[in-house]
């Protein structure tokens, strides 16, 4: 079995003259959970974005060399990015839910890709908010506003949103950025629990978090990465004074 | 100290100013209303937007067939009624807004012969109705019974005679029922053509169009467009459109549909603008959300984009009928003035606003009745802007 999901190799990536990574080169385990950590403005948002291809919607992003999930060059020509992103799910730093119904939210992806039979889409729902433990919460108001939801709902509800597609990994920017304490922990558990099924890239500030959640870690500075290893190593033994100066909270 | 006091001072200015500009828009919206209402609330009235403007002429005879009885004069009759059992009919003196007398028609019984008479012109059966006119009455063997001489003697006269060869009667004109309706027309028309033209080139431009060269002339070519004085767009109407519209439909004149084509010509720049600032206010994360779901682009657009901007759109809507109400400069050349009671999509028929413009051209001017239709239009306006914050408050209630 495959154990690599994405591989990258000798990436360069420019917002226009700028350029944002630098020779970045990192392959991602299967089922594992990937954290990304680094100053803001280090590039690991702009890297998130790399892997489903979001960075397409900035006018003059370019990039250069190889991106391979499985064993196929996302950056090919022809390349199907929507097939792409239903297989690589995202989840946004503030919880975007659509303006719709909490049902309507979650059954969106699938509708989008042509499932229209009400039982298949009632169970995928279903499914997606017992895997994003959301289904408790809210099983018997599904009809209502998804904006009705606290925060922390809402973010759990963007992820079954995201699970909704039966994505093979959930890219995840900053998802506890935005709130409280109780929810980010509900959140944590949620990752743990999810990385059972799907392989998990999150970019995150909290050192805590990443060492809380993460298998293995990715520092970046300045656009590239300084050192990448399991989460405990880096952690308790980095290699690199920069690394050790940013998770003592030297800088950053 | 000082500081403070100075401060203080300056504060009071710059509130005060607000205070005086806001109250001189209150006072301008006041006085527009004191006026429209103290000078045409008088005419207002269920009749005035019911009936015809045209006075309609008929000539009337019995039907041989019709049989005679008594009908007894009904209680609750005025005393200044003059009344006929043997025709049903109540009459009374009046006169009209140049002072001529006029035999107005109060009441006609159920079984009246004067309900089924035969046109003497057409053959067709009409009836004579409550508020018509009498002009006069004329007998086989004796004077015809002119509305100079009084409604007294008209009764007396039909009383004391066996039958009549002929009554001329009218209904009373000066009804705007014909310029509302072609107000509606011109509203859902207008619309109709307007609406998707405009919504779908502002989707264009704010979600698909590529940033160059050739939408930006595009946008500066919207921003001119509203800035064009309507008379222009009315000419444009009169040189494109009405011959268009003769060309191609049974018109022969300016219509409703060159109209209501000239109207959506001006409404686009409108509902273009609205639309796109709608849609400017849709959060980006909404689009990225989506299209990281998998989506493309037009499924984003038109499943999560659109349905978070019609509020919006509604609102660009609401401007639009706004403006449909009140064009008048365009529409005297692309309709026409000719206020008309049949009102067919290729006739000639005028909207209410023109409808001021021709009473105001009239000699004398009437001042009174155009108060009047200013009336109706301000709460034409008044109830379409509560209808369409009900409905942009219906669906935003899931949205929030």
């Amino acid at each position: 079995m495959d154990k690599q999901v994405f591989n990258i190799m000798n990436l360069d990536l420019y917002y226009g003259k700028f350029q944002a990574l630098k020779n970045i080169n990192l392959i991602i385990e299967k089922n594992k959970v990937t954290a990304l950590i680094g100053p803001s403005g280090c590039g690991k948002s702009t890297f998130l974005r790399v892997l489903n291809r979001m960075n397409d919607l900035i006018d003059d992003c370019h990039i250069s060399g190889e991106v391979y999930f499985h064993q196929e060059d996302i950056y090919r020509e022809k390349f199907d990015v929507i097939d792409l992103r239903t297989r690589v799910g995202m989840v946004f730093q503030k919880p975007n839910p659509f303006p719709m119904n909490i049902y309507d939210n979650v059954a969106y992806g699938p509708r989008c890709q042509g499932i229209k039979d009400k039982d298949e889409l009632d169970k995928i729902v279903d499914n997606a908010l017992k895997s994003a433990a959301l289904y408790d919460e809210v099983s018997n108001r599904l009809k209502e506003s998804a904006l009705s939801l606290s925060g922390g709902q809402q973010q759990r509800l963007c992820i079954a949103r995201a699970i909704a597609m039966e994505p093979e990994v959930i890219l995840m920017d900053e998802p506890t950025s935005a709130l409280d304490p109780i929810a980010t922990l509900k959140i944590e558990e949620l990752i743990n629990d999810l990385k059972e099924k799907y392989t998990i890239i999150i970019v995150t500030h909290s050192m805590q978090q990443a060492a809380r959640i993460s298998d293995n870690t990715a520092f970046f500075l300045t656009g590239e990465i300084v050192e990448m290893d399991l989460t405990n190593k880096i952690f308790t033994t980095p290699k690199n004074q920069k690394t050790e100066d940013y998770i003592t909270g030297r800088f950053g | 100290m000082s500081m403070l006091n100075k401060r203080k001072r300056i504060d009071f200015l710059y509130q005060g100013i607000t205070y005086f500009a806001s109250s001189i828009s209150l006072i301008a919206l006041a006085m527009i209303f004191y006026f429209v209402w103290s000078n045409g609330s008088g005419l207002l009235n269920l009749d005035l937007i019911t009936k015809d403007y045209h006075a309609q002429y008929y000539n009337g005879e019995l039907d041989e067939n019709s049989p005679f009885s008594t009908m007894e004069r009904p209680i609750e009759l005025d005393e200044n009624v003059f009344y006929s059992e043997k025709y049903g009919l109540g009459v009374s003196d009046g006169i009209d807004r140049e002072g001529n007398p006029i035999i107005l028609v109060v009441y006609v019984s159920s079984d009246s012969p004067l309900r089924k008479m035969q046109d003497r012109n057409s053959e067709q059966i009409i009836s004579l109705e409550e508020d018509m006119l009498i002009s006069k009455v004329s007998f086989n063997d004796k004077a015809t019974a002119l509305r100079t001489f009084g409604a007294k003697y008209m009764i007396d006269e039909l009383d004391s005679a066996v039958d009549f060869r002929e009554m001329v009667f009218t209904s009373i004109g000066g009804g705007i029922r014909g310029s509302i309706i072609t107000t509606l027309y011109l509203i859902g028309m207008t619309m109709l053509v307007a609406l998707p033209i405009g919504v779908f080139t502002a989707i264009y431009l704010n979600e698909f169009a590529k940033k160059n060269r050739m939408t930006n002339i595009l946008r500066i070519l919207v921003d001119t467009l509203s800035g064009v004085p309507s008379i222009i767009y009315g000419l444009m109407g009169l040189a494109v459109f009405v011959p268009l519209t003769i060309r191609t439909t049974s018109a022969t004149s300016g219509n409703l549909i060159s109209g209501s084509l000239t109207l959506a010509i001006i409404l686009l720049p409108v509902i273009i603008k609205s639309t796109e600032e709608s849609l400017k206010v849709v959060p980006d994360g909404l689009r990225q959300a989506s299209l990281a779901l998998g989506a493309n682009e037009t499924q984003t657009t038109f499943k999560v984009v659109l349905p978070s901007s019609i509020p919006g759109i509604l609102t660009a809507s609401l401007l639009g009928i706004g403006r449909i109400i009140g064009e008048s400069a365009a529409l005297i050349f692309a309709i026409g003035t000719a206020v008309k009671d049949d009102i067919s999509i290729t006739g000639k028929s005028t909207s209410l606003a023109v409808h001021i413009w021709s009473m105001m051209t009239d000699e004398p001017a009437n001042i009174e009745l155009s108060s009047t239709i200013a009336v109706i239009i301000l709460m034409i306006v008044l109830i379409l802007n509560i209808v369409v914050k009900f409905i942009s408050k219906k669906l935003m209630k899931p949205l929030a």
